[in-house]
């Protein structure tokens, strides 16, 4: 493992952790679903964040560059069926209250 | 010519959705039932012409690396098969025009994401494929767009959005360490780095990504909301391959040749294996609904997989196969049994059934059939590949696990007992004395799973050899 440089990103390293971090606490503590779904965003974009930099700190740029464009394409359909899937909650529940999904119980 | 496992499913979405809808869903299940079939000729027969062809026009227009050893071969298998009887199940099910189209369209995505899952070789294309599938059954399971659907759809679609960032992570991680993505160069990078805490994280990571994905037992919570909430030709599929093939195939090949079973990955798979085993089988002990049972059941049959595979020794791994095999074919059996259950009489509630063998005879007894192949009873296939997992893992000297998952089938056969007199056994319910067998898609499907089942375990000798 060559990570020369690698000390030189240290600003990048604490976006990625916090946009984990903030993606994670609106996951769990959230109660909305949309604000579920932009938690989930937050992780994915922190994942695109941290494979840029690995391709750039392995000189692999052309692999990220692919994986990378991949992933936001990915993304983009799960985002879009979450997206119907919560439309159809509030169409039957007349609610976005995460409480309110209790009746299959784990 | 092995890449046409994924691109004639992918060109026939675009052929098909050009004629208009009426004709389109005879076409298409013809073609659909066509295709799988065609599948299991395929790696039944193996002709040489198929298998050894390069396709060259394609090789210039773009690249797709796959390899093919006996385990993709067996999924290759399950995957036909399984398609088949879930397109015969929706077309017994789904009676609206539109939906049936909407379901061959999502069946023939959700082929393409198998297929291609099971033949890649590179970490980040299988977290490609793993995502199509998941994204096909997403929207199986809200089909409906009933409450029950789309909240199971909802808690699947979190938690495996959850586990592919894990995966996401641990594939950016594994960059940075072995500066490559396919199995080789991970493989070599991972065995020259030793065992820092770098690499413990990242395989720990993915594994912990794998394990949401097959629901194994501390990540299980979204599984049974989401096989009891889907259609039931959508559950067929999921219960039957899709977890099988995204989660534990996955599992499987990584541990094999990339991460490589090293001590502490097999304590941990073993471990998570067997409490899969315990919980799974003391849960599926209490519930009153069909479908939610055998959703249970999958995670303790899941579980006796994981651990075979985290054994290690090659007969452990050959037994793991072998139950992965049986495993789709009688849970896709079962549920083929709650699909026409819950076609006839309206609901999966077991405490509102009774008796049913008198009426459903063909259902009551190929269940019949399928529990006790599930539970290890001679001579049905389940028994042998349980048999060989409890044999590996003593003859590895994992006396504890061989003892623990012996005593754990027992557990098997009662909470199917259980349901058998619930559900098909004794004098019938007052009020279901207008239920006649369901349609004939599901009696044949029914019927051809447990001839395989039963086939399967009586040559079983000449199975075994098969490769």
């Amino acid at each position: 493992m060559n990570l020369a440089g690698a000390q030189t990103f240290w600003y990048f390293y604490i976006a990625i952790m916090l946009l984990f971090v903030m993606g994670a606490y609106y996951i769990i503590a959230s109660f909305n679903l949309i604000r579920v779904l932009i938690g989930l965003e937050l992780l994915i974009k922190a994942v695109t964040l941290l494979s840029i930099l690995t391709g750039y700190l392995t000189h692999n740029e052309g692999l990220a560059q692919a994986l990378v464009i991949t992933l936001i394409v990915i993304e983009v359909v799960i985002m879009v069926v979450a997206g119907g899937i919560v439309v159809c909650i509030y169409r039957n529940n007349k609610s976005l209250d995460t409480r309110k999904l209790k009746e299959l119980k784990g | 010519m092995v890449p046409l496992f994924v691109l004639i499913p992918f060109f026939s979405i675009i052929i098909l959705n050009l004629f208009p809808k009426k004709l389109m869903q005879h076409l298409s299940f013809v073609w659909l039932g066509f295709l799988s079939l065609a599948q299991v000729y395929l790696v039944a027969a193996r002709p040489v012409w198929f298998w050894d062809t390069k396709l060259e026009l394609w090789n210039l227009l773009f690249s797709f690396r796959y390899s093919v050893d006996v385990i993709t071969l067996v999924m290759l298998l399950c995957i036909g098969i399984v398609v088949f009887i879930s397109l015969l199940a929706s077309r017994a099910m789904i009676s609206d025009v539109h939906q049936r189209v909407n379901f061959k369209n999502l069946l023939l995505v959700s082929l393409i994401g198998m297929n291609a899952t099971v033949l890649v070789t590179d970490v980040f294309s299988l977290y490609v494929f793993i995502e199509i599938t998941a994204v096909s059954s997403y929207i199986m399971i809200a089909m409906n767009k009933d409450r029950l659907g789309l909240e199971g759809a909802f808690k699947y679609l979190i938690l495996s959005a959850i586990a592919t960032v894990m995966m996401l992570v641990a594939i950016s991680l594994l960059l940075l360490l072995t500066g490559n993505t396919s199995f080789e160069a991970v493989g070599a990078g991972l065995a020259g780095a030793g065992n820092s805490l770098f690499v413990r994280v990242s395989i720990g990571l993915f594994l912990c990504g794998l394990f949401i994905k097959s629901g194994l037992v501390p990540f299980h919570g979204w599984l049974p909301d989401a096989y009891s909430a889907a259609p039931a030709p959508a559950s067929i599929l999921l219960a039957g391959i899709v977890t099988k093939v995204s989660g534990v195939y996955v599992l499987m090949r990584l541990a094999i040749s990339v991460f490589g079973l090293t001590p502490s990955v097999q304590a941990l798979l073993m471990f998570i294996g067997a409490v899969s085993i315990i919980i799974g089988a003391v849960a599926a002990l209490t519930q009153t609904d069909f479908k939610r049972m055998l959703a249970y059941s999958s995670i303790s049959q899941i579980g006796y997989i994981i651990l075979g595979v985290g054994c290690g020794t090659k007969l452990a791994l050959i037994g793991a196969v072998f139950h992965l095999f049986n495993h789709a074919i009688f849970k896709s059996l079962l549920f083929v049994n709650a699909a026409s259950v819950e076609k006839e009489l309206g609901t999966t509630d077991m405490d509102k059934m009774g008796g049913l063998t008198q009426r459903m005879p063909v259902t009551g007894i190929t269940s019949v059939i399928g529990l006790l192949s599930t539970a290890g009873i001679p001579p049905l296939s389940g028994f042998w590949s349980k048999f060989i997992i409890i044999i590996a893992l003593w003859q590895a000297g994992n006396f504890g696990y061989a003892a623990f998952a012996l005593l754990a089938s027992i557990i098997t056969l009662a909470y199917f007992l259980s349901m058998q007199r619930k559900v098909f056994f004794g004098k019938l319910r007052s009020g279901l004395e207008n239920i006649k067998e369901s349609s004939m898609g599901l009696i044949v499907s029914q019927a051809v799973l447990a001839i395989i089942t039963l086939v399967v375990g009586l040559i079983f000798p000449l199975v075994i050899s098969w490769r």
